[in-house]
């Protein structure tokens, strides 16, 4: 904890948390023998260009767009997980060459290891991460962590044991572990019954303030982006998508579910994100 | 309670088409309906246990127990069987990870994969003049494709948000073969093992009656004999013991078996 406030308050603040400039990916096919002369631009999906984006440190950002137009490619590029084809990722200052620990990414179909028990999956993380930690610490630490998301009484039990939401607070707890500066997700709702989100959205939000971590959460949910985010990117539709619109949401903390829907404010915004993606989703269907 | 019955039914049932099989082959060879001299349940009955009480006398090459012969066999197999999952497994785990070696090495075992390793036993014999090496040799060559193959089929199939979690932790190579891919395809594996091994104990005793020595060669022995029921029992002990060795890979199978 000492080691990463002291990261934090030593920056300059000269930068944003992260930075993206002129982000683009193509995904070329794999290269045949014919296309040999074809290289280029013909083979290729670009499926996001000059995507520019600061995200200030702490706060929680949401990106929207309609589906398919290449907002988990843009998470994966930001994780490290794949290269960019054009532009760069500047993370406190400092370009990234791939992924590290300061990012703790959460995929969409919580991707935890099914021969590994609870506690062991986040104890994978640990290792992998801290290998110079011992076994009784990194045990400590995971313990720690599967306690704040409630759930240390599940820790020797197998994903196949736990329900979807469960599993997705394993997720969060490993992701958190590591100790990172950004948290990015994908998605990580989805597929939860509407309960189970509020709930999970609350927790996330609770997390994040106790934290201080910088929060990229990819939605399809204009709701959940209301609730949660300080900042909305819209995304257009693609190919080559590109991000149409920034929104600030300057409505008061702590939210309340019920209340914020009364909100002027809050109103409008909707509005304009439903008219956006409104837009945005005719314009794939015509295209398709 | 209503599975505790029907358990113990199953198990009469069993015990009752014994009974039947028992009877039917003693009439059957009795009235002498197939052949002539065809030996009936009994008389392989009582040389089984004739064989079974004292299973490991040794009064040189030709008159072994058959316990002495089985542990010939299994140890043939055993060794040669450890040596090829020994190889098969890294090279499947290169196989499924590098393009390269994938198409290096594909058309190889794609090639020998359906060639009875029973041809290989000459080769072994040139080159080794012994023939307890020819049979580990052979036993090799039976034992590596199953279990190569599903090895390089698992490691292609892995499920990609594995890989993608340990990149995202920046775990190196050897960190993810040894605590993702491995770990994921530890059933793929244990499928091909199971399978390798099957192999293993049908090839080896047609290795042995060419070999000398193990049950394989107790056939071959009984045949010149010309002691039908004595190859009855061999028969008898071949299934048990590869039930058993299938049975022990079903159990880690079922160990190992993470799905949802
Ligand atoms: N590895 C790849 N190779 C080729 N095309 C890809 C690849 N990954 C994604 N794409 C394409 O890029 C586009 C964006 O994909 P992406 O998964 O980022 O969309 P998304 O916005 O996350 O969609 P969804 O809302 O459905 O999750 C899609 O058209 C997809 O087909
Ligand atoms: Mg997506």
């Amino acid at each position: 904890m000492n080691k990463k406030s002291s990261k934090k308050s030593s920056s300059n603040e000269n930068y944003s948390h992260l930075e993206l400039f002129n982000l683009g990916k193509i995904f070329f096919k794999e290269k045949k023998f014919i296309d040999f002369r074809s290289k280029g631009n013909r083979s290729g999906f670009e499926a996001i260009k000059d995507i520019n984006l600061k995200i200030e440190k702490n706060t929680f950002v949401s990106i929207i767009g309609p589906s398919g137009c290449g907002k988990s490619t843009l998470l994966n590029l930001i994780a490290g997980l794949q290269a960019p084809t054009s532009g760069k990722i500047v993370i406190d200052g400092q370009a990234i060459k791939g992924p590290g620990p300061d990012r703790g990414v959460i995929f969409q179909n919580y991707a935890l290891m099914p021969w590994l028990t609870t506690i062991q999956n986040i104890e994978f993380a640990l290792n992998t991460v801290f290998p110079a930690k011992t076994k009784a610490d990194v045990k400590e630490r995971a313990r720690k962590y599967l306690r704040m998301v409630g759930l240390e009484k599940a820790s020797n039990k197998f994903p196949k044991e736990l329900s979807g939401g469960m599993k997705q607070r394993v997720a969060i707890a490993r992701a958190l572990s590591i100790n990172p500066n950004m948290l990015l997700m994908d998605e990580p709702f989805g597929a939860l019954d509407a309960l189970t989100r509020s709930y999970l959205q609350d927790e996330l939000l609770s997390i994040w303030r106790k934290n201080k971590v910088t929060v990229v959460l990819i939605t399809h949910s204009i709701e959940e982006a209301l609730l949660l985010s300080d900042k909305i990117v819209l995304m257009s539709s693609g190919p080559s998508a590109i991000i149409s619109e920034e929104i600030s949401v300057d409505l008061e903390r702590p939210r309340d579910r019920e209340k914020i829907e009364q909100d002027p404010k809050y109103l409008k915004i909707k509005m304009r994100l439903e008219k956006h993606l409104l837009r945005e989703t005719r314009a794939v269907e015509e295209v398709t | 309670m209503n599975k505790a019955i029907s358990t113990r039914l199953t198990f009469a049932v069993a015990i009752l088409s014994l009974l039947i099989f028992i009877i039917l082959w003693q009439v059957i060879a009795q009235q002498g309906l197939l052949v002539k001299n065809f030996p009936g349940s009994f008389k392989t009955i009582g040389s089984l246990i004739w064989w079974v009480s004292d299973p490991f006398f040794d009064n040189g090459p030709n008159d072994l127990g058959i316990g002495t012969n089985l542990l010939i066999s299994l140890r043939r197999v055993l060794i040669g069987y450890s040596l090829a999952v020994l190889v098969a497994v890294p090279l499947g785990v290169l196989m499924g990870m590098s393009k390269l070696a994938q198409s290096s090495l594909n058309p190889y075992v794609q090639l020998l994969k359906p060639v009875s390793p029973l041809a290989w036993l000459p080769v072994g014999l040139f080159v080794f003049r012994n023939s307890e090496i020819t049979g580990i040799f052979v036993i090799f060559i039976t034992s590596i494709w199953p279990t190569l193959i599903n090895t390089a089929f698992g490691v292609a199939s892995i499920n990609p948000d594995y890989l993608r979690v340990s990149k995202s932790l920046g775990a190196s190579k050897s960190t993810t073969i040894r605590r993702v891919i491995l770990p994921a395809i530890m059933p793929n594996i244990l499928a091909g093992m199971r399978i390798s091994m099957g192999t293993a104990w049908l090839v080896i005793v047609a290795a042995e009656m060419l070999l000398g020595t193990g049950i394989g060669y107790f056939i071959w022995n009984e045949w010149n004999n010309l002691s039908l029921e004595n190859i009855f029992v061999a028969i008898i002990i071949i299934g048990f013991t590869g039930f058993i060795l299938d049975q022990f890979f079903g159990f880690l199978q079922d160990k190992f078996d993470y799905s949802i």
